[in-house]
């Protein structure tokens, strides 16, 4: 050991035991206790809320930067929210609902056709046509009905043979197999 | 010994159990305190002003263990707000005579403990020349005797850090006393 590092040594040891000694702490308790009467630790719920999910963090820059993104999250997520239920609400007051139908194979030319015809007007620009459920749902109880009527008209004519016959003269004069 | 179960009592606003939370976080406090400023009167104050700030942030405190450390680090804080305040209003010039009496205290008294105005007058001296950090993680390191990891949660310093300020602080001080002493 070097005459330096002793000197420096009996220096450091010397402070080191010294213990700086605290006169009076009763002073001190009265005036901390005076200077904390009717200020009681106040925790707003935020605070607690905050103080909840991030106690598990110790260092100061950290835990800020912790609430700091989970903050910019949550209101990115909220306004996310809004943009998609604005957009479904936009296109719910533009777009034409189309109820379920069974096709079969059987289904008449004129149904295809209005199907096609539903199909397509949905590839219409918005606000150029608009049919309303209702009316969709109207146009094709009628189409059922008439080809409801149809049927009974194809079978009233099989069971008769005379209307048959006639019906059958007069397809042939005008080329076709079907009324 | 501070336990959980005191803090939590003093959380419900008990003055009974702060004031015995008080006696015992004062004498450390103060130690650190009277340690960095040099100045009694000074640390009286960051004593009551840290006890204060204790009593306002009894909520966050989780567990004993972080108790110590914490209230170290508030110390800290509070010396370093009082030493830019002296900064600007220096009024301690180191000279001869000085010198000379701090030398007769370390030759005369290499054993016996001093008195708190001998302690902040030989401290004061020795660390004039220092940064606020280099003079805090000094006195924690070689004074209060704690470890490079505990200073570094303190101060919030990476260790590397922690350790080229104390370098810095012992060859400042080694070369003080290799001078004067």
């Amino acid at each position: 050991m070097n005459q330096e590092s002793e000197k420096y040594n009996k220096v450091i040891n010397l402070l080191k035991n010294s213990k700086p000694r605290l006169e009076s702490t009763e002073e001190i308790e009265n005036e901390v206790i005076k200077r904390i009467a009717g200020v009681h630790p106040v925790v707003s719920a935020l605070t607690g809320i905050l103080d909840f999910l991030f106690s598990w963090v110790y260092i100061g820059w950290v835990r800020r930067s912790l609430i700091t993104s989970s903050i910019a999250l949550v209101v990115i997520f909220v306004y996310q929210q809004g943009v998609i239920l604005n957009r479904i609400d936009f296109l719910s007051r533009h777009t034409i609902v189309i109820g379920k139908e069974n096709i079969s194979e059987q289904t008449d030319q004129v149904e295809k056709i209005l199907m096609n015809y539903k199909n397509g007007v949905r590839k219409l620009p918005l606000r150029t046509i608009t049919i309303s459920e209702k009316q969709m749902n109207e146009l094709i109880e009628s189409v059922n009905e008439l080809q409801l009527k149809y049927k009974d008209l194809e079978k009233l004519i099989e069971d008769d043979p005379e209307i048959k016959k006639l019906m059958e003269k007069k397809l042939n004069e005008n080329n076709r197999t079907k009324i | 010994m501070i336990d959980l179960e005191l803090i939590e009592q003093c959380r419900g606003g008990n003055f009974t159990n702060f004031r015995k939370l008080v006696e015992l976080t004062s004498p450390y406090a103060f130690s650190v305190a009277l340690r960095m400023l040099g100045n009694e009167a000074q640390a009286r104050d960051v004593v009551q002003e840290t006890l204060v700030t204790i009593w306002q942030k009894l909520e966050k405190i989780k567990s004993a263990e972080v108790y110590k450390t914490w209230i170290y680090r508030i110390v800290v804080n509070k010396c370093y707000d009082h030493m830019r305040r002296v900064k600007r209003n220096p009024e301690f010039n180191v000279n001869e005579t000085t010198w000379t009496m701090i030398s007769n205290t370390v030759s005369q008294a290499p054993s016996a403990e001093l008195e708190n105005r001998e302690i902040s007058k030989i401290i004061t001296v020795l660390t004039q020349k220092l940064s606020s950090k280099q003079k805090a993680v000094f006195v924690l390191s070689d004074l209060e005797g704690m470890t490079n990891d505990e200073i570094s949660e303190i101060m919030g310093l990476s260790k590397s850090s922690v350790k080229a300020n104390l370098y810095h602080a012992r060859k400042s001080i080694s070369e003080k006393v290799e001078k004067y002493l």
